[in-house]
């Protein structure tokens, strides 16, 4: 039988029992062995459960970093209140200009069916008719308030879209959006829907008439 | 004269046909878009087709290729009066057949001239 020695050290000494013809080792000494060879690891799994601590640390405060940065973005804000607010104050502007046009062109078409043979008679009406315009302009004044509102709104959205933007250029993160147009863009181009163009762009009406 | 006049916004078919009545039109009908116009064009006769582009779901482009490719109505003039300004639309549009082309917003004076211009050119041919 093999008995397994141990240096002075306390390393294990494995000579006899490679040495030894004996295949038969007691527990006690395959039970000392586990000990030893535990009792060698101990530093390898302690500097490995300190590193494996600190990558775990760093992990995590990248995720606390990134909930903050997300918490500025305040994703919930923008989609239960603002987004539906802007929705709403457009609604108010498209009712208001709806409103005033109606009312403007009443007046218009009754100044213009207005009995014209007593001249007394019909100034005085077109005077009263003139001021339910003015009045009917005031719309300007509650709609270029509706409108500023927007586009504050806007800004603070566009404030938090950049949060977004610098957050995935720091973390490299591709962009997932292929900038294909959406269907709405594709059955718009299809049926060369583009909408009014803006001061400067588009062909003008000279330029259409000389094709004309 | 019967005029048809089709766009989606109630207030600018009114403003069309305020404007027609100053002009000296009268008999004037409205359709709030294509598919409806060209319903109508169907059982109708017209003389002259006032429509804009961008309406759903038959834009004016769609109704104006319906309206020239049938035999019926092909020589029917129509005039585009849209917001539509880009090149593209107006050649499209006259590779289709239109016979005048008005960009939003428009005063009478304009309106008046494409509609004498376009009568002119139909009776000469």
């Amino acid at each position: 039988m093999v008995q397994i020695a141990e240096k002075q050290t306390g390393e294990l000494d494995l000579t006899d029992l490679s040495d030894s013809d004996d295949e038969r080792i007691p527990l006690k000494d395959v039970i000392a062995l586990a000990e030893k060879v535990t009792a060698a690891l101990k530093p390898l799994v302690r500097s490995l459960d300190r590193s494996m601590h600190q990558e775990l640390r760093e992990i995590l405060q990248a995720i606390e970093g990134l909930r903050t940065e997300l918490s500025r973005v305040d994703a919930n804000d923008i989609f239960a209140k603002r987004i539906p607010e802007m929705g709403r104050e457009l609604g108010a502007i498209v009712k208001a200009t709806e409103v005033a046009t109606d009312t403007i062109m009443n007046v218009a078409e009754q100044v213009l069916a207005a009995d014209r043979s007593d001249p007394e008679k019909y100034a005085a009406e077109v005077e009263q008719h003139m001021m339910a315009i003015f009045e009917a302009c005031s719309f300007q004044d509650l709609t270029g308030q509706r409108v500023t509102k927007i586009i504050h709104t806007m800004e603070v959205i566009e404030e938090r879209i950049e949060v977004l933007c610098k957050m995935i250029e720091n973390n490299n993160i591709a962009p997932q959006t292929s900038g294909e147009p959406t269907a709405q863009e594709k059955r718009n181009r299809e049926k060369l829907v583009s909408g009014p163009a803006h001061d400067g762009e588009g062909v003008s009406q000279s330029d259409i008439d000389a094709m004309f | 004269m019967r005029i048809l006049i089709v766009d989606d916004y109630a207030t600018m078919l009114r403003i069309l046909r305020n404007l027609l009545k100053q002009l000296g039109f009268e008999n004037v009908d409205d359709a709030p878009d294509g598919h409806a116009a060209a319903q109508m064009v169907a059982q109708q006769k017209y003389d002259l087709i006032i429509s804009d582009w961008n309406m759903e779901p038959m834009t004016g482009y769609e109704l104006l290729r319906h309206v020239r490719a049938d035999p019926e109505n092909a020589h029917v003039p129509f005039i585009m009066i849209t917001a539509e300004s880009a090149t593209e639309n107006v050649i499209a549009a006259k590779r289709a057949g239109v016979n005048n082309y008005i960009i939003k917003p428009f005063t009478t004076e304009i309106l008046f001239a494409k509609m004498q211009a376009v009568f002119e050119k139909q009776m000469a041919s």
